[in-house]
């Protein structure tokens, strides 16, 4: 699977907790209310689990996480 | 003289027209514009039929319209309802309804979410925030409409007993309950606040709670008592340590004041070793335990600054505090919760409601002016918050229980040791473990609920659950948390969920939720 996929299914099926739930790829996620601390904490260790990608913590912002898109974006300097 | 929570906002608007009294990213107000606006809005409402204690909505993330919003609404006489942007339509819907709301200020970004809430009958009548356009069954007034206004004063004749503000908060029959607080109770604390902590003018506090969270009061009140900018901090950046220390030099932050868990956050993941925080000089937490071990790092990387813990349910704003000077290298008992507030007083009694003899443990009662009107529409829960006490035999104290177990320590600060009941806290987030169970019993599969906390690890609680389906269902958990969804706001959904063919039970045959718990732990420890 390709990082955006695995990014948006981790999402759906382990945040949002509904496989069938609809995520645009660039709604904002936090304005949305779908990530949380506690959501971003998961998403970090997954996201270093399954793509091996190690997220360092000053990287953890906003602007990296405001959307599936801006996330991708973000994790192709890796 | 003071005695309603807007005139400070007026008196720091005649002191300080042109210094700015609300930041957001990047945005400000002034406290002459925070005045006029304000005014404009409580006119626009009077024209729209707001009467004297009739109760208004706030739907929509923090901004410089929701501190608008929040003087506008009181200084029309109306009491201000925070409703959370993030919690499911239907609690949203349940608040709105529960309290009356027929006048709601929102913004465009919840149209949607207002469309669903009137999906059934509401009573809301007028929405302003929103502009006219087919599909809802309300009066819309845009945000400049709304403003386009005289901004001269009201004058209405309020006093310090009138309705200020309602908080909704988790209610162990299942629905949310309305804690009411009036000018004189929210001013009490925020005067006392103002004191303590020396706000003046020059002051930049910050905003990191919601504004349904009670820490709220103090970033708005006690800085507009001092003419002090508050500064808002979109709820995006809270999650994002990183962003939040970078907020807090920028802003250059003078007072901070959030709960626990966003501190320890940012000492572990906001990289503050390297941020100019020469601005801050207070640190102020509440909401839950401060794990003694992440505060002493914590005030070790920071030996500049002060701080302090303040302690008190919703129900009495802030009752005690204690400013923590030093945790001592070799322990990690529990630091205070020091002593009560200026014009608070303390009783500590018994199961029999008998005071105790000074050092042992009881539950802690306040009285003062810090304490709440009551309950909203729950004449009985409000009866059984309250203990009377004769004095002289010719009138009767009246004081708020907490629920809370606390003893005073040798040093005469009270230590605060667990609740007498089920709620709990977790992220600083107040939860009745009841309300979970009761929302999970309402899935018609489920035959028995337990709902427990479990520690996060991170110095706060998470929520686990188990539960036993009725014969012949087959369910998966993330049915159950697909349900919950529907009627919990986001905090207080279980992160887990089991599914048992059976509980383990006392003697007497009740579920056993200590033995649940402690799997879970035990669980979680492997």
């Amino acid at each position: 699977m390709d990082r955006r996929s695995v990014i948006s299914d981790y999402i759906k099926n382990e945040i949002m907790r509904n496989k069938n739930a609809k995520l645009d790829e660039s709604e904002d996620l936090l304005g949305a209310g779908i990530l949380d601390s506690l959501a971003i904490l998961q998403l970090v260790a997954y996201i270093e689990k399954s793509l091996g990608i190690q997220v360092p913590d000053e990287d953890v912002q906003y602007d990296n996480f405001k959307s599936v898109n801006a996330l991708v974006d973000y994790l192709q300097k890796f | 003289m003071r005695y309603l929570l807007t005139e400070a906002v007026t008196q720091s608007a005649e002191r300080y027209p042109d210094r700015e009294a609300i930041r957001y990213s990047g945005g400000s107000l002034t406290y002459t514009e925070l005045e006029s606006r304000s005014n404009s809005l409580a006119r626009t409402l009077q024209e729209l039929g707001l009467s004297r204690g009739e109760r208004v909505g706030i739907f929509m993330n923090k901004g410089l319209e929701s501190a608008v919003a929040i003087y506008g609404i009181m200084k029309a006489g109306g009491a201000y309802v925070p409703l959370d942007p993030f919690a499911p339509v239907a609690r949203i819907g349940y608040v709105i309804q529960d309290c009356g709301i027929r006048h709601l200020i929102t913004k465009e970004a919840k149209r949607d979410q207002i469309g669903q809430i009137f999906a059934e009958a509401s009573p809301v009548e007028h929405l302003i925030g929103l502009a006219e356009q087919d599909g809802l069954a309300a009066h819309c007034v845009s945000w400049d409409d709304a403003l386009n206004v005289p901004s001269h004063s009201l004058g209405i004749h309020l006093t310090e007993q009138d309705l200020a503000y309602i908080l909704y908060t988790s209610g162990s029959t299942g629905v949310p309950k309305g804690i009411m607080h009036t000018h004189r109770s929210g001013l009490s604390f925020a005067e006392w606040a103002a004191d303590a902590y020396g706000l003046n003018f020059k002051d930049r506090v910050s905003n990191h709670a919601p504004l349904h969270f009670d820490l709220s009061t103090f970033d708005y009140f006690a800085s507009a008592i001092a003419g002090a900018v508050t500064v808002i901090i979109p709820e995006a950046l809270t999650k994002f340590p990183t962003n939040l220390s970078g907020l807090m030099e920028e802003e250059r932050i003078s007072v901070w004041y959030s709960v626990p868990f966003a501190l320890i956050q940012l000492m572990q993941r906001g990289g503050i070793e390297n941020r100019d925080l020469s601005a801050l000089r207070w640190i102020l937490f509440a909401g839950e335990v401060f794990p003694t071990k992440h505060l002493r790092e914590l005030m070790m990387m920071l030996p500049h600054i002060r701080f302090s813990n303040l302690y008190g349910p919703t129900e009495t704003n802030v009752c005690t505090y204690c400013h923590v000077t030093e945790v001592p290298p070799d322990t990690d008992e529990t630091i205070p919760i020091g002593i009560p507030c200026a014009n608070v007083e303390d009783l500590v009694v018994d199961l029999d409601d008998q005071p105790v003899s000074s050092g042992e443990v009881g539950e802690l009662l306040i009285r003062g002016g810090v304490v709440m009107k009551g309950y909203w529409g729950q004449p009985e829960k409000t009866a059984n918050g309250f203990y009377r006490r004769p004095a002289f035999g010719q009138f009767e104290d009246v004081f708020y229980r907490t629920g809370d177990l606390v003893q005073l320590d040798p040093n005469g600060n009270y230590r605060y040791l667990g609740r007498k009941d089920r709620q709990i806290k977790t992220r600083g987030y107040r939860v009745e473990l009841d309300e979970v169970e009761v929302a999970l019993l309402a899935h018609d599969g489920v035959l028995e609920a337990a709902a427990y906390p479990v520690p996060d690890y991170q110095g706060s609680n998470l929520i686990e659950a188990s539960v036993i389906l009725k014969q012949g269902v087959a369910l998966d958990p993330s049915d159950l948390v697909e349900h919950l969804s529907q009627r919990l706001p986001p905090y207080a959904i279980p992160l887990r969920i089991d599914i048992l063919d059976d509980f383990p039970r006392t003697s007497t045959g009740k579920i056993n939720r200590r033995e649940l718990q402690s799997l879970a732990i035990e669980r979680l420890a492997n």
